[in-house]
């Protein structure tokens, strides 16, 4: 079966879990606490929500400041995880 | 001596975020750190805690000075070196691993 | 529990503790408890000059939490040995799983 495209996932989505199962291999925006935004592919996760991307771009103040191929993120840092479309 | 029974498995491929810091061993590593502070150096141990010991370390810590006078923001780099370092892992918040190939 | 038995095995050395509020204590290394709290010996503030209200103080407890490097002396530390310990702590699952 084909996957539905991502927001029709998102309503279907109940659980903070299955979002976060939904977001796995997808393109997603993890902003800290201190404002810095990670965009990038969401290799994986666990407990702590320490989070590993793929492809990751570092925005401060909305400014491209980084690139990294791979990035991995200490949970404790972590505001949100939102789901992004695909790159432009 | 005993001999450990150490698996020798290390899959490659990323399962937990975690595998991205343990394929880093004996690698040089960019370490993002709270307080506009860097490091680059060579990963020799880390934990659970993101607790680690670099080896060869650039430390490049950013301070953004207001002139006065003039009211300009100029923005100053400290660079400090170590030959051996043990980093705390709450200040931690991102770690990049060298570009890994064919992985 | 990997980092606590290393600084077992450099009691005795000189380090440079930093902590979060930037001030830098170099001092022998007399013992490391499961928090990494650390004491120090014959202790002395990197820049005397900007921190004097320590140049009477001989020895030191540090919270571990308050540290944010420890400067090691290079010739104490066998990285081959450390490399196979992380690599063994790594198989002991310590990070719950996502839920």
């Amino acid at each position: 079966m084909q996957q539905p495209p991502i927001q029709q996932q998102q309503q279907q989505t109940s659980s903070p879990t299955e979002f976060l199962n939904n977001v796995i291999g997808r393109p997603v925006l993890v902003k800290l606490n201190s404002g810095v935004d990670y965009r990038g592919i969401l290799s994986c996760l666990d407990g702590y929500m320490n989070i590993a991307l793929e492809q990751t771009e570092e925005y401060v103040n909305g400014q491209l400041k980084n690139r990294y191929g791979d990035a991995f993120i200490r949970g404790n840092n972590v505001l949100y995880i939102s789901a992004t479309k695909l790159r432009e | 001596m005993t001999e450990e029974a150490v698996p020798v498995v290390e899959p490659n491929a990323v399962e937990e975020p975690l595998d991205l810091v343990r394929l880093s061993l004996d690698e040089r590593i960019y370490v993002k750190l709270r307080g506009d502070r860097e490091l680059r150096g060579k990963l020799h141990a880390y934990d659970g805690h993101l607790n680690m010991i670099l080896g060869d370390v650039e430390e490049t810590i950013t301070v953004v000075e207001i002139n006065e006078e003039t009211e300009e923001e100029v923005i100053r780099t400290i660079k400090n070196t170590a030959e051996m370092l043990f980093v705390r892992g709450d200040g931690v918040i991102l770690v990049s691993p060298p570009s890994r190939t064919g992985a | 529990m990997l980092f606590y038995s290393f600084f077992k095995t450099l009691i005795g050395q000189q380090v440079t503790v930093e902590l979060k509020n930037d001030l830098a204590i170099t001092g022998i290394l007399v013992s490391v408890d499961q928090f990494l709290n650390i004491k120090l010996d014959d202790i002395h503030v990197v820049e005397e000059q900007k921190y004097p209200h320590m140049m009477a103080v001989k020895n030191c407890f540090i919270r571990g939490s308050v540290v944010r490097y420890v400067k090691l002396p290079a010739s104490a530390v066998d990285t081959a040995l450390l490399q196979d310990a992380a690599r063994r702590e790594a198989q002991q699952p310590t990070v719950p799983a996502p839920r």
